[in-house]
């Protein structure tokens, strides 16, 4: 594996920080709560582990007992230089995740600083191969912006990262927290957190949560879009991470259809959304559907561009999906489109190839 | 007929498994709770993830109804480290959810205490 010759910029590594690791970090009282009274972000999942290890692959879980994700050396050794990225882009855990706290914005705004710190810190100025994510707590929404504006200039910062929960971005209240973001080069990733797909309630089963997800992605790619934020901001992308990518041409379809019906209500949008999805949407591959190579292909041509599906493993979750064994093997420029240079042509802070 | 000694009966205890080498493969050996013996490839067919890191459990059946688990199999069900798909140990490997799919799998003979895998 690692005379790995494809190249691979891998668009969603969760790395993992522990309270302790950002604790030192915090301002008190903020501090004092977690370090004095134990406190923790509200987690709801109802479910017993969905496999081996809970929602990590068992075979990432530390040996001294640290949970998966959350060391540097050992991810180097079970991913990047194992499989030989080019590039991988980090993108955190769900905890904490600031921007789904529902109270207690302050807490929110100062663990989005810590981690954002320590993410810098440990990671991206220790791996050239790391970019990162910016963690903000977006209900506040200016100090979101004063984050944003405090890290965003930072090289390997390349994107904000947004849960999909209860909140649908694309409301003209969160507008500003896209200008900041496209002021800084930055893009908007988005990742599905807690509990998003059921009406704000958690379906009987984890099988049935984690089928749903794709509609999550739906809801908030349908908000920004007729909100009319990528009108409004035309360098703006948005990366949708762990939504799978088959729900795709139904969305363009669908999408376009109405528009064709209602664009009365949404005159802003000058372009069709499927023309927008192409110049300013983008997928990472993970959880991939398995298709076949006919399958995969008909896929590509019903979204009518190759250009909007980027590479990612998951590491170190218990669905990761191998860059060798995941996608059905195909052509080399389309191999290489989706493993590499999509990415890199989305994320305008990555060095182009030529720049390695 | 290619065959070699991979373990020891007492490198492996009932329940447990242990990965080793079969020429240049590399094998997963379990030992279901009866005693019995199997030998297995060490990679899912899935997306190649090493056995030996995931688990042996029981598993629910088919014999469950909505809202009532049958729970049985115990310590016979390999358990992938990343996935989670499951296999039959006592049933060639073959996969849970699609049993037309299977574990590669070796035949296995004990000789006094020695562990003799072939095929």
């Amino acid at each position: 594996m690692g005379d790995n010759k494809m190249a691979i910029v891998d668009t969603d590594i969760h790395e993992r920080a522990q309270y302790s690791d950002i604790v030192d970090r915090l301002d008190e009282p903020f501090r004092h709560y977690i370090e004095n009274c134990h406190w923790m972000q509200e987690k709801h999942m109802p479910y017993t582990q969905p496999t081996v290890a809970g929602v990590d692959r068992a075979d990432a879980v530390l040996l001294d007992g640290r949970p998966a994700g959350s060391d540097l050396e050992f991810m180097r050794e079970q991913l990047l230089d194992d499989i030989g990225h080019d590039i991988g882009i980090l993108t955190g855990a769900l905890d904490p995740s600031p921007s789904s706290m529902h109270g207690w914005y302050e807490m929110a705004t100062a663990l989005a600083s810590a981690y954002n710190d320590w993410q810098i810190e440990n990671w991206l100025e220790r791996d050239k191969r790391l970019y990162g994510s910016v963690h903000i707590a977006a209900q506040d929404r200016d100090e979101a912006i004063k984050e944003i504006e405090r890290v965003g200039s930072h090289p390997k910062m390349i994107q904000v990262l947004l849960p999909i929960d209860d909140i649908m971005w694309g409301d003209p209240y969160y507008h500003p927290i896209f200008e900041a973001a496209e002021e800084h080069n930055l893009m908007i990733g988005m990742h599905h957190n807690e509990p998003p797909v059921y009406y704000g309630k958690w379906p009987r089963y984890f099988i049935e949560w984690h089928t749903l997800i794709p509609t999550a992605h739906m809801k908030q790619i349908t908000s920004m879009m007729f909100n009319g934020v990528f009108e409004k901001f035309p360098n703006l992308g948005l990366m949708m991470i762990e939504g799978g990518y088959t729900f795709i041409p139904h969305l363009m379809w669908k999408m376009d259809q109405q528009y064709r019906d209602l664009r009365h209500e949404v005159p802003w949008l000058t372009r069709k959304p499927s023309e927008i999805m192409k110049d300013q949407v983008r997928f990472t591959t993970q959880p991939a559907e398995e298709l076949t190579k006919q399958e995969f292909y008909s896929l590509i041509e019903q979204m009518g561009t190759d250009e909007m599906l980027c590479f990612s493993t998951d590491y170190p979750h218990w669905d990761y999906d191998s860059p060798h064994r995941a996608l059905p093997r195909v052509d080399e420029t389309l191999k290489h489109k989706i493993f590499a240079e999509n990415a890199r042509n989305f994320y305008s802070k990555l060095p182009k190839a030529e720049d390695k | 007929m290619k065959e070699q000694i991979v373990c020891q009966t007492s490198d492996i205890e009932p329940g447990h498994m242990m990965k080793t080498t079969f020429g240049k493969q590399t094998i997963l050996v379990c030992r279901t709770p009866d005693g019995e013996f199997y030998a297995f490839l060490n990679q899912c067919i899935h997306q190649g993830a090493p056995l030996d890191k995931g688990m042996m459990c029981g598993a629910t059946t088919a014999h469950s109804k909505p809202g009532d688990y049958d729970y049985c199999h115990h310590g016979e069900i390999i358990r992938c480290p990343w996935h989670g798909r499951e296999f039959d140990i006592k049933n060639d490997g073959r996969m849970l959810a699609s049993p037309d799919k299977k574990i590669p799998s070796f035949n296995v003979r004990i000789e006094d205490e020695s562990i003799i895998v072939y095929k």
